[in-house]
C-alpha cells in the first residue's frame, strides 16, 4: 500500500507544555483515517504541524514521499484542508468564497466553474450560491467551510472536526460527502471526538490522548482490544438484591450494575449471552419492559485504556 | 495568481461596510461639518476686523511696519484695529474685553482662546518669523562682506539682497487675503486623516491573510500561493482602494467645498501617494505588532490617527501652533502633520524646500515602519496559531 503521509516522532510543545508527544503514524492512499480523541488531545495541533503551519520541536513529516515544508508548493497544490474553525469571508457570497479558494489552485476559468459547481453539489448548497455566510445556519455554514477546502479536488484532504455543532441533517450530508470524496480517490484524514462518526466513516482509526497514540487499527480491531465483548441492558422494576447476586454468577458475566430500574450486564466472552438472560428472567417469572444487546463502543475501549470517558 | 488574489482582496475590502465608512464616508462627513462651521465664520467673523493693542514704547520698526500695513484702513484686507497704548492701558482694555489681545515686546497676550485669538497669534507669529529670518540673513550678508575683507559696507545693497532672498525663499502671506485662509489647514488635516485611515484597509488585508491572525489566513497560507504574492496583492488592493477614497475626497473638497490645494497637480499627487503610503505602513505595523482582535485594532488605529490629526490642527489650528512652538519634535515625527504641513507649504510658499522635506519625511516614516514589520511578514511557521 502506498503511503501518502508519513509522520515520524512528531513532538510539539506550546511554551514547554507538550501538546503532541512523539507521534508516529502513516496514512495509506485511498483510506479515511480517523484521528479520534477528546478535546485538547492534540488533534488540531497534529494537523497544523503536518501542514507546516506550526513550528514543531522535532519530527519528520513526508507527504507524497517528499519532505513537507512551507515552500513545498507542489505538495501544497494537492492538499485540501477544512479547519476546525470556519474560515470563510463574510464579505463574499457562498459562490465567491468557493471560487476564491478554488482559484488559488485552478486558474482555468471554465474548469474552475465546473469544480465550484461540483463542490456546491457535493455539500448541497446549490440553492444558496448568492447567500452571504452570515445568512447561513450553522450546519450550512459548516458545509460551505468544507466546500471551500475541497473544491479544487485535492488528492489529500484534512478535515478537522467538520461536524462540530451541526444539525443531524447537515451531519449526514457531510458524512456522505466525505465518503464520496474517498470513493473518487482522495485520501482523507478525519479528526473528531464523536466515536459514532468514526465507526461509520473511517477505514482505520488512531485513538489519541494527551498527545500520544494509545491505539491504532480498524474499528473492529479496536473493539476487540476491549475486555468487554458484549453488553446487555434490561429495563426492569424493583429487582431485589437476591436476583442481582444470582445474575452475577451466570455464565460469562463480568459485571452487573443496577440503577434507576436499569440493569447493565457486561460479558468478557461469548456470543448470544442475551439468550441466557432472557431464559433466566422467564424462569424466575420476572417481567421486564425492554432488553437489548450491544457490542462494546469505542468509548468503552477508550474508557478501558485511559480510565476516562471520550466525551466529558 | 496575483491578479486573482488582488481582485478578491478588492472585493473583500469594498464590501466591508465598517472600513468603507471610515475611509470613504467619514472624511466627507467631517469635511462637510467643517465647511458648515467655517462658512459661518467667514460670513460673520471673518470680515470683522480684530481689535488689538500694541503696548510699550520700544517697538521694533519692522514689526510696527507690518502691523501698520495690516491695520491700514485703505487696505481691503484690513485685519487689525490697532491702538498704541501703555502696558497698563492694554491690560485694562483686555480686561474690559475691548480688545482681543495685545502685543508687548513682540509677544502676544490674550485672555481667551477662540478663532480671533488664533488668527491674532498666527499672524503675529508669522510677522516675527519673517523679521527673524530677515535679520539673520542680514547678519549673514554682513559677516560675508567682512570675511571678504570689505569693511565699507553698502547697507542699501545688502538690504536689497536680503529682500531678494526673502522673496525667493519664503513669500510669506503678508497682507494678501491668504491670511484668512487659515481654515485651509483644517481641510489639509482632513486629507491627512483620510491618508492615514488607509491603515484600516492594510491592517484588515493583513489580518485576512496571516495564518496567526485569522482562519481565512490559515486557509490561504496552506494554499500553493506564495506568501510574498499574497501580501503584495493584498497591500496593492488596499492602496488602490485608499487612493480611490482620497480621489473622491479631493473631488468633493475642491468642487463642493472650494478648498484650495495650490495649483501644482503633480506635487499634490506625490504628497497624497506618500501620505497614503504612510497610512498603509501604519496599518501593517499595527496589524502585526498588536496581538488583539480586529475590532480592537480598528479602535487603536482610529485613536492614533485622530490624536495625530488633533496635534496637527484638525480640531483647531491653535493646537498646531502650540505644538510647533513648544514641542516641535512632536510634529516633526507626526505623519498627519507631515501631510498637513506639506499641503500648507505647497499653498503658502513658492519654494519647495519645506514641501519636499515633508514628502521625504513621510517616505522615511513609511519605510521605517515597513522594515520593522518585515521579519514578521516573512515568517512562515508559527509557534502557535
Ligand atoms: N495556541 C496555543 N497555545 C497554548 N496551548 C495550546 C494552543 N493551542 C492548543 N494548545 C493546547 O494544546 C493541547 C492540544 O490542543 P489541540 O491540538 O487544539 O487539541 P484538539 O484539537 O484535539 O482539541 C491542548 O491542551 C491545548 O490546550
Ligand atoms: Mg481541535
Amino acid at each position: 500500500m502506498k503511503k501518502v503521509i508519513e509522520v515520524n516522532n512528531l513532538t510539539k510543545e506550546y511554551k514547554g507544555v507538550k501538546a503532541v508527544d512523539d507521534l508516529s503514524f502513516d496514512v495509506n492512499e485511498g483510506e479515511i483515517l480517523g484521528l479520534l480523541g477528546p478535546n485538547g488531545s492534540g488533534k488540531s495541533t497534529t494537523i497544523n504541524s503536518i501542514l507546516s503551519l506550526l513550528n514543531y520541536k522535532s519530527g519528520n513529516i513526508k507527504i507524497f514521499g517528499k519532505k513537507m515544508d512551507t515552500n513545498a508548493y507542489d505538495i501544497k497544490s494537492k492538499i485540501g484542508v477544512v479547519f476546525q474553525d470556519v474560515a470563510v469571508f463574510d464579505e463574499l457570497t457562498v459562490y465567491e468564497n468557493i471560487d476564491y479558494f478554488c482559484g488559488l489552485y485552478i486558474t482555468d476559468k471554465n474548469k474552475r466553474k465546473q469544480y465550484v459547481s461540483d463542490a456546491l453539489d457535493l455539500v448541497g448548497l446549490k440553492e444558496f450560491t448568492k447567500f452571504r455566510p452570515k445568512q447561513l445556519s450553522g450546519g450550512l455554514l459548516r458545509r460551505l467551510n468544507i466546500a471551500c477546502g475541497i473544491a479544487h479536488k485535492p488528492k489529500l484532504i484534512f478535515l478537522d472536526e467538520p461536524t462540530v455543532a451541526v444539525d443531524p441533517q447537515s451531519r449526514n450530508n457531510i458524512l456522505d460527502g466525505i465518503k464520496k470524496l474517498r470513493d473518487n480517490g482522495a485520501t482523507i484524514v478525519y479528526t473528531t471526538h464523536y466515536m459514532e462518526e468514526v465507526e461509520i466513516l473511517c477505514d482505520r482509526v488512531i485513538i489519541i490522548d494527551k498527545g500520544k497514540i494509545i491505539a491504532t487499527g480498524t474499528v473492529d480491531e479496536l473493539k476487540n482490544l476491549s475486555n468487554i465483548k458484549e453488553k446487555v441492558t434490561v429495563e426492569v422494576l424493583d429487582l431485589s438484591d437476591k436476583y442481582i447476586e444470582e445474575i452475577m454468577s451466570l455464565k460469562n458475566v463480568d459485571s452487573v450494575i443496577y440503577q434507576n430500574n436499569e440493569l447493565f450486564v457486561t460479558y468478557k466472552k461469548g456470543k448470544n449471552n442475551i439468550v441466557e438472560m432472557i431464559d433466566y428472567f422467564k424462569n424466575k417469572r420476572i417481567n421486564y419492559s425492554k432488553i437489548f444487546v450491544e457490542r462494546p463502543t469505542l468509548n468503552d475501549v477508550f474508557l478501558e485504556l485511559t480510565g476516562k470517558e471520550l466525551r466529558d | 495568481m496575483f491578479l486573482h488574489n488582488f481582485i478578491y482582496a478588492l472585493k473583500i475590502l469594498c464590501k466591508n461596510k465598517v472600513l468603507i465608512f471610515w475611509t470613504f464616508a467619514f472624511p466627507i462627513i467631517l469635511g462637510t461639518l467643517f465647511n458648515l462651521a467655517f462658512s459661518n465664520i467667514s460670513n460673520s467673523e471673518k470680515l470683522d476686523v480684530i481689535d488689538i493693542a500694541v503696548a510699550g514704547e520700544n517697538i521694533n520698526s519692522n514689526f510696527k511696519e507690518s502691523i501698520d500695513i495690516l491695520s491700514n484702513k485703505d487696505n481691503s484686507d484690513k485685519l487689525f484695529n490697532t491702538k498704541y497704548v501703555t502696558l497698563n492701558e492694554a491690560k485694562k482694555l483686555l480686561d474690559d474685553e475691548k480688545i482681543v489681545g495685545y502685543i508687548y515686546n513682540e509677544k502676544i497676550v490674550v485672555k481667551k482662546s477662540g478663532i480671533e485669538q488664533t488668527i491674532f497669534k498666527y499672524v503675529v507669529d508669522e510677522i516675527n518669523s519673517k523679521i527673524n529670518m530677515s535679520s539673520s540673513i542680514f547678519q549673514a550678508e554682513i559677516s560675508k562682506e567682512i570675511e571678504n575683507g570689505n569693511y565699507n559696507i553698502n547697507y542699501e545693497l545688502i538690504n536689497k539682497k536680503v529682500n531678494d532672498q526673502l522673496n525667493t525663499k519664503v513669500s510669506l502671506n503678508d497682507t494678501s487675503n491668504k491670511n484668512l485662509d487659515y481654515v485651509m489647514i483644517e481641510f489639509y488635516t482632513l486629507i491627512a486623516m483620510a491618508c492615514l485611515y488607509g491603515s484600516l484597509l492594510s491592517m484588515t488585508c493583513l489580518n485576512n491573510i496571516m495564518p496567526n491572525m485569522s482562519n481565512e489566513g490559515k486557509r490561504l497560507s496552506i494554499s500553493k500561493t506564495k506568501k510574498v504574492s499574497l501580501i503584495l496583492s493584498n497591500l496593492c488592493a488596499s492602496y488602490l482602494v485608499q487612493l480611490v477614497g482620497l480621489l473622491i475626497l479631493f473631488t468633493y473638497t475642491i468642487f463642493a467645498l472650494h478648498v484650495n490645494y495650490g495649483s501644482n497637480l503633480i506635487y499634490i499627487i506625490l504628497l497624497s501617494l506618500a501620505g497614503s503610503l504612510a497610512g498603509l505602513s501604519l496599518g501593517v505595523v499595527v496589524s502585526i505588532k498588536f496581538k488583539v482582535g480586529e475590532n480592537a485594532k480598528i479602535g487603536i488605529l482610529i485613536g492614533i490617527v485622530m490624536f495625530w490629526c488633533f496635534l496637527s490642527g484638525m480640531m483647531g489650528i491653535t493646537m498646531k501652533y502650540i505644538v510647533d512652538k513648544n514641542i516641535p519634535i512632536l510634529n516633526k515625527i507626526n505623519p498627519a502633520n507631515m501631510i498637513t504641513d506639506g499641503f500648507y507649504s505647497l499653498y503658502y510658499y513658492d519654494t519647495l524646500d519645506r514641501y519636499l522635506l515633508n514628502v521625504i519625511s513621510l517616505i522615511v516614516f513609511s519605510l521605517l515602519l515597513l522594515v520593522i514589520s518585515i521579519l514578521n511578514l516573512r515568517r512562515q511557521k508559527y509557534d502557535s496559531i
